[in-house]
């Protein structure tokens, strides 16, 4: 029996016969995978028809956290959901933070395990004893925040957290999300659709147990050296003010900023759409996700519209990436998208492929409804997001992604879909950054950085990249030697993070942990042993493990690559001109170290 | 007493995570005397601690359980307690709640606030000295028969607006 870090039991959900089990966890069982999203991989692993219908009853839908989320440790405050994507049809996941994991952490449960598909719309309100389960007719078609403060308000508690979909999700948008405390976004892989093919609105729990650590002065001791490390870190000032946004200026100036639609790495207009716009001229207040001293987060009113965020990667997605100038519109889709429930990556995808296809002739205005879009047309672009969220009129295949609506057309258009199996492509232009081209090829959910998170390659420490991966050419954002080994470290790190469920930002981004100290966490955290020579094992058999079960769902080796734009097509002009992508090379090294075929 | 600026607060719990975790050894928002609310809808934050108020509400007690220390801060003696629950109905901002048979209210660590040492931004504050108390006359009339969590979110609510009208002004 697990007493210290870990709940210790796991919940399974049957929505069909709306019946629920209590399970002791097994310490044999998780002790390899820790928790959070390996966890959750290896339930899909062991339980899930790799052929099911991801929208469908048999699809499992998994709510992870880890050993220590919600203890002492500042941002463990991230939960995983994880399903059969039906974006991509491989693993889907995604991580969110905010408050929802540390509540849902009291509750006792390690893992929830949902299957089959409730016969009408129902919420789950989760607390240590189990689920109820709850009809909510009255909460169908409602946006994410008025859901959750209809739940909290029924329950009179405004402790409750609440995990819910909004109208897309529940109109089965393939890259509908999840949204909890207001604003925090399970963003990628369409987990908001599983849900919702489930008829489930949302989850909303409530727990008293504590969150116990087997020697809890070790553990105070070895966090607060982790506060100290956040707080006297060279980037906290920036990252304090700004959050993520702070890479709008930061990726313009090297050159990599995503700017129609990938054509270009350089925006002229960066700096009305900055973060250092943002927060001169609309942020009020710094947020923060649970037990974190970093506050990295923002809440900002614009007008009518107010909301916390947004984060670099739909504030790219809605300037830049699609051409537009006007950062007031940036914060009203923000505030839009996190309350119907769509994905500003994806979203912006569509758009983007969109706007270059009839700029380029590929597309005409009949094949969408008679409509013809160009970059930066905001009033088109809200119209847009309108009928993909109601799956009204094109808007309906729209839907289903820019990958699979591409493929009614013909050839070149597909090739300009900037995605990897099926994902749509993060904001950072590969051809300048090598070693996150290289992660979005292998990412075991699809163009993805968050695997790995290879920011080591953007801090310039040569001595250090010669040390760990044995080529100062790591620290070369340019080059690609060195990346793969750069890659296949820093992936064991980001899986660690995810199973200790903390923030990638401070794990990885600001390099504030390592095994050592990892392996010390979790001793102290969970009373179990986990040296680092162990750790270094596990995460490798937990990333074979993701593979594995990729190639069940088909995922081939080939598909481990990036568009041809950025193989072939060289960065027009900026400090990355003229740039490449040799993404053969790297994921050909990448295989060798891991021993694949 | 502590003194909360809710425009400083980032909703992060740090204070009551320090809370529970030094009184107890454990994490747990239930047995934190320092509890914080977030209201997504309007971007409100705030922890509601004993606010050390003029009327003394929760000093109703009928066993006289509760005593007031030396920094004006409210002790409860477990002993003597019968969990009656006439503190946590008294109390007009939900900073007394009876949880696993214990009355949790903030008795200020003794003069040493964890909660304040956790605060990296300022939001709440403690000099030792003693400070004009507030009156909750208006809010105990607002917030009668509710629940604790409820009149908590009452409370950072009222509290909120005023921080909204001038984050409204300042960003007209």
């Amino acid at each position: 029996m697990l007493k210290y870090g870990y709940g210790g039991k796991i919940l399974r959900v049957d929505l069909t016969h709306r019946c629920f089990r209590v399970e002791v966890l097994d310490p044999s069982w998780i002790r390899p995978v820790i928790g959070g999203r390996a966890a959750n991989s290896k339930r899909l692993f062991q339980e899930l028809n790799p052929e099911c219908d991801p929208l469908g009853p048999n699809n499992i839908l998994i709510f992870g956290v880890g050993p220590l989320t919600g203890s002492l440790l500042p941002a463990s405050a991230y939960y995983t959901v994880s399903a059969k994507s039906p974006l991509t049809g491989i693993l889907g996941d995604s991580a969110a933070g905010g408050q929802f994991a540390a509540e849902m952490k009291q509750t006792g449960f390690d893992q929830i395990i949902i299957t089959g598909k409730a016969d009408s719309l129902l919420y789950l309100w989760l607390t240590e004893s189990g689920v109820e389960f709850v009809d909510c007719p009255e909460l169908k078609g409602k946006n994410i925040i008025d859901t959750s403060a209809a739940i909290r308000k029924s329950r009179e508690d405004w402790a409750v957290q609440v995990a819910a979909i909004g109208p897309a999700g529940e109109n089965l948008v393939l890259f509908s999300t999840i949204v909890s405390s207001g604003n925090r976004v399970n963003g990628r892989t369409g987990m908001g659709a599983v849900m919702g093919s489930k008829n489930l609105k949302a989850l909303a729990v409530r727990g008293a147990r504590s969150i116990d650590v087997a020697d809890p002065l070790a553990f105070l001791d070895q966090t607060r050296k982790i506060e100290k490390d956040i707080l006297k870190h060279n980037e906290y000032k920036k990252r304090y003010q700004l959050g993520t946004t702070m890479l709008m200026k930061d990726l313009n100036g090297i050159g990599i900023l995503p700017t129609r639609h990938f054509q270009e790495g350089v925006c002229d207009y960066v700096d009305d759409i900055s973060g250092q716009e943002l927060a001169g001229r609309y942020k009020v207040k710094n947020k923060a996700c649970f037990n974190c001293n970093l506050h990295c987060s923002r809440y900002y009113i614009a007008g009518a519209y107010e909301a916390e965020g947004p984060e670099f990667e739909t504030l790219c997605s809605f300037t830049s990436r699609i051409g537009c100038r006007s950062l007031d519109f940036a914060l009203e889709i923000n505030f839009y998208l996190n309350q119907m429930g769509l994905d500003s990556i994806s979203t912006s995808e569509v758009i983007g492929w969109l706007m270059e296809c009839q700029e380029k002739g590929l597309l005409k205005a009949s094949d969408l409804d008679g409509m013809s879009i160009t970059w930066g047309e905001v009033d088109k672009i809200r119209e847009l997001i309108d009928m993909i969220v109601f799956r009204r009129g094109i808007g309906d295949m729209l839907a289903e992604g820019a990958t699979r609506f591409s493929s009614g057309f013909s050839e070149e258009a597909q090739k300009l879909v900037m995605q990897g199996k099926g994902l749509d492509m993060i904001c950072g232009d590969p051809r300048g950054i090598k070693a996150y081209g290289l992660t979005y090829a292998v990412a075991s959910r699809g163009a993805d950085h968050l695997r790995a998170e290879p920011y080591f390659e953007l801090t310039d420490r040569k001595e250090e990249a010669k040390k760990r991966f044995g080529t100062e050419k790591a620290a070369d954002r340019l080059s690609e030697e060195g990346k793969a080994e750069l890659v296949t470290y820093s992936e064991k790190i980001a899986l660690l993070t995810d199973c200790l469920t903390m923030c990638k930002n401070i794990g990885l981004c600001m390099d504030i942990l390592d095994f050592k100290k990892i392996a010390g966490l979790l001793k102290a955290g969970t009373g179990l042993d986990y040296p680092p020579e162990y750790l270094e094992k596990i995460t490798t058999d937990a990333i074979d493990l993701d593979h594995k079960l990729n190639i069940r769902f088909g995922a081939k080796k080939e598909d481990d690559t990036l568009p041809e734009r950025f193989q072939k097509e060289p960065l027009p002009s900026g400090p990355t001109k003229g740039s490449t992508v040799d993404i053969k090379k790297m994921v050909n090294e990448y295989y060798k170290l891991h021993g694949w075929d | 007493m502590i003194q909360v600026d809710i425009s400083k607060c980032t909703g992060c719990r740090r204070c009551e995570v320090a809370c529970a975790f030094f009184r107890t050894g454990r994490v747990n928002n239930h047995m934190s005397r320092i509890k914080v609310l977030q209201l997504y809808e309007e971007g409100i934050d705030g922890p509601v601690v004993c606010a050390q108020c003029q009327e003394r509400y929760c000093m109703c007690c009928p066993e006289d359980a509760l005593t007031l220390g030396p920094l004006g801060q409210i002790i409860c003696s477990p002993t003597v307690c019968t969990l009656c629950g006439a503190c946590e109905i008294a109390c007009p901002i939900g900073a007394v709640e009876i949880f696993n048979d214990l009355v949790y209210v903030c008795d200020l660590c003794g003069g040493n606030p964890k909660c304040v040492e956790a605060c990296t931004e300022g939001a709440i504050t403690f000099e030792g000295k003693e400070k004009e108390r507030p009156s909750l006359s208006d809010i105990k009339e607002e917030t009668r028969r509710m629940k604790p969590g409820l009149k908590r979110k009452h409370y950072i609510h009222k509290n909120g607006q005023k921080l909204r009208a001038e984050w409204r002004k300042e960003r007209a």
